[in-house]
């Protein structure tokens, strides 16, 4: 399996289809870009686009359509669509998520919630070490932002994340963003779900902005909806420093998918999070200077 | 307990079907998770509806959004994609649409929509290096006429029974004619992209089949023989020498490596 001796410094933002022109013209400072590959499987032009890119910048990978909990199995021709993208461009990370979104042979073009349970368990477990033998690297799973659980459930979600670490070897995308939003949604402490998770294998981090609407479940409550379609918000960022300490200095990303704003914006939003991480770091190496 | 299975199975029909049954009695979340379904069944029909539409904007000028949204939330539920790549989903929506109730009174409305997604995916082709004439010159005219070509992958060749054309230009230079002819006419159009750039050009009946029977792999003998059918003046040799000008010849193979 291919290990990564080359990571990113500084954190980097989405690379969505209607920009790519304007940074392949700009090459803007940034620590590195991510796509998703389904949006550029069909686009030949974009991809000769990111080509050029990926020989100044670090890409990272990150599928919304590798659905590693169907429990009708992968879709192998996409992987292996993926596969020839990641061979074509060589990204620093290849990413995806802990969810479904395949079911007899239907895309549903969403990240839909799985039970934690040993049965989904074995089925994921499967289907990452598929992954990555057919990628020839290591695999990235993002935990998803929730809105509803099961009654199934065995487990808590980081005790799943870490269970399958242990299994496959892979590795953890921490999206803070969405660790707030389920946390918030379904009514527990993010900042213990954060201290379960096992840090050495957070390979990479992810923030974004959510939207809040009125819980029809719950009348009077709020509910948080990952929009990806705002800025950051101010609990996020808090929640971040907090990952930081805990886990220490990742690669991290600022998605911004819908109403996005100027490139110049994520930028913005990509400096703050280098800001985040240079002043917990600072202090964290005050405390140990003083302790 | 069930098993992921099933579970899945009544989240899909849940989502796609509205079908509570099954579901209901699993899920967790605020004081009435079922409520909650609605979040999962929003992305999944908004995100493929403003997918439909951001891939026909055209024919959403031609029909109104109205009439194509509610197409496209029908065609959604009766017609989910079947791979992650939203991009390639959407070629049956032409004909879905031109049978929705209403879809009548534009008689032209399939034909329009089928030349849009074309034109959507030829716009992103990358052009390949084109075969020159000198490249064809050494080889002999017996073995050309068997020879199989390949052309650029951004090039398409359809037969239209309305000048559907002249209405894509307009709605692409933003012409609001007040008055515009349109009757049924054949339309032998041949749309080229490459790297967000594309074009359309009629050809005459003849010249339109010698080269979209070459781009469906016929030898250059049969694609020949079909145009001489349609029009018995027809001169093969030039008809292949503006092919090999206009830069669409991407590889010469024999017969055979064309079948393959």
């Amino acid at each position: 399996m291919t290990s990564i001796s080359r990571l990113p410094s500084g954190a980097g933002v989405g690379l969505r289809l209607p920009q790519i022109a304007e940074v392949v013209a700009t090459r803007p400072s940034v620590g590195w870009l991510e796509i998703h590959p389904e949006n550029f499987l069909a686009n030949p032009h974009a991809t000769e686009l990111l080509t050029e890119l990926s020989q100044h910048y670090f890409i990272s990978v990150h599928s919304v359509g590798i659905s590693i909990g169907s429990v009708g199995g992968i879709d192998r021709l996409h992987l292996k669509r993926v596969r020839a993208l990641v061979d074509r461009i060589n990204p620093v990370f290849v990413s995806g998520h802990l969810a479904w979104s395949t079911y007899g042979g239907e895309y549903l073009n969403d990240l839909l919630p799985l039970p934690y349970n040993l049965e989904a368990l074995r089925l994921i477990e499967a289907h990452v070490r598929e992954v990555q033998e057919t990628l020839g690297r290591r695999y990235l799973i993002e935990n998803p932002s929730s809105y509803i659980g099961f009654r199934t459930s065995m487990m808590s979600e980081a005790e799943f994340l870490s269970e399958l670490v242990g299994r496959t070897g892979c590795q953890l995308l921490c999206d803070v963003s969405n660790a707030y939003i389920s946390a918030q949604n379904m009514g527990y402490d993010v900042y213990q779900y954060i201290d379960s998770l096992p840090a050495d294998a957070i390979g990479e981090v992810h923030l974004g902005g959510f939207t809040v609407e009125e819980d029809e479940a719950s009348p009077g409550a709020e509910l948080l909806i990952d929009t990806h379609a705002a800025a950051i918000a101010e609990p996020v960022w808090n929640l971040y420093a907090h990952a930081i300490r805990r886990f220490g200095a990742r690669p991290t990303l600022i998605e911004w998918d819908n109403n996005i704003p100027l490139f110049a914006a994520l930028l913005a939003e990509a400096a703050h999070a280098d800001e985040v991480v240079a002043g917990t770091m600072a202090l964290e190496a005050r405390c140990a200077d003083a302790c | 307990m069930p098993t992921l299975a099933e579970t899945q199975k009544f989240f899909r029909n849940a989502v796609v079907g509205d079908e509570m049954a099954g579901i209901q009695s699993l899920i967790v979340g605020g004081r009435d998770a079922s409520k909650r379904l609605e979040i999962h069944r929003r992305n999944y029909e908004t995100s493929l509806v403003t997918a439909l539409l951001g891939k026909f904007p055209a024919t959403v000028w031609l029909a109104g959004t109205p009439f194509v949204s509610e197409a496209a939330r029908h065609f959604v539920c009766e017609h989910p994609p079947h791979a992650p790549c939203i991009a390639e989903y959407g070629e049956r929506f032409p004909g879905f649409l031109s049978a929705c109730p209403g879809a009548e009174r534009v008689p032209y409305l399939r034909e329009f929509a089928e030349l849009e997604w074309h034109v959507g995916h030829i716009a992103v082709a990358v052009d390949q290096p084109p075969v020159s004439l000198q490249e064809f010159s050494a080889i002999n005219d017996e073995a050309l006429l068997n020879m199989v070509l390949a052309l650029q992958p951004g090039v398409r060749y359809l037969h239209m029974s309305w000048p559907i054309d002249e209405l894509m230009k307009l709605y692409l230079t933003e012409t609001a004619a007040d008055s515009f002819e349109f009757s049924p006419a054949d339309a032998w159009i041949q749309a080229r992209g490459a790297r967000g750039e594309f074009h359309m050009d009629r050809l005459d009946a003849s010249e339109f089949i010698f080269r979209k029977s070459i781009s469906e792999g016929q030898a250059i003998v049969g694609a020949a023989e079909r145009a001489l059918d349609a029009d018995p003046t027809f001169d093969p040799g030039r008809a292949l020498v503006r092919v090999v000008a206009e830069g669409l010849v991407t590889a010469i193979m024999s017969g055979s490596e064309g079948d393959k």
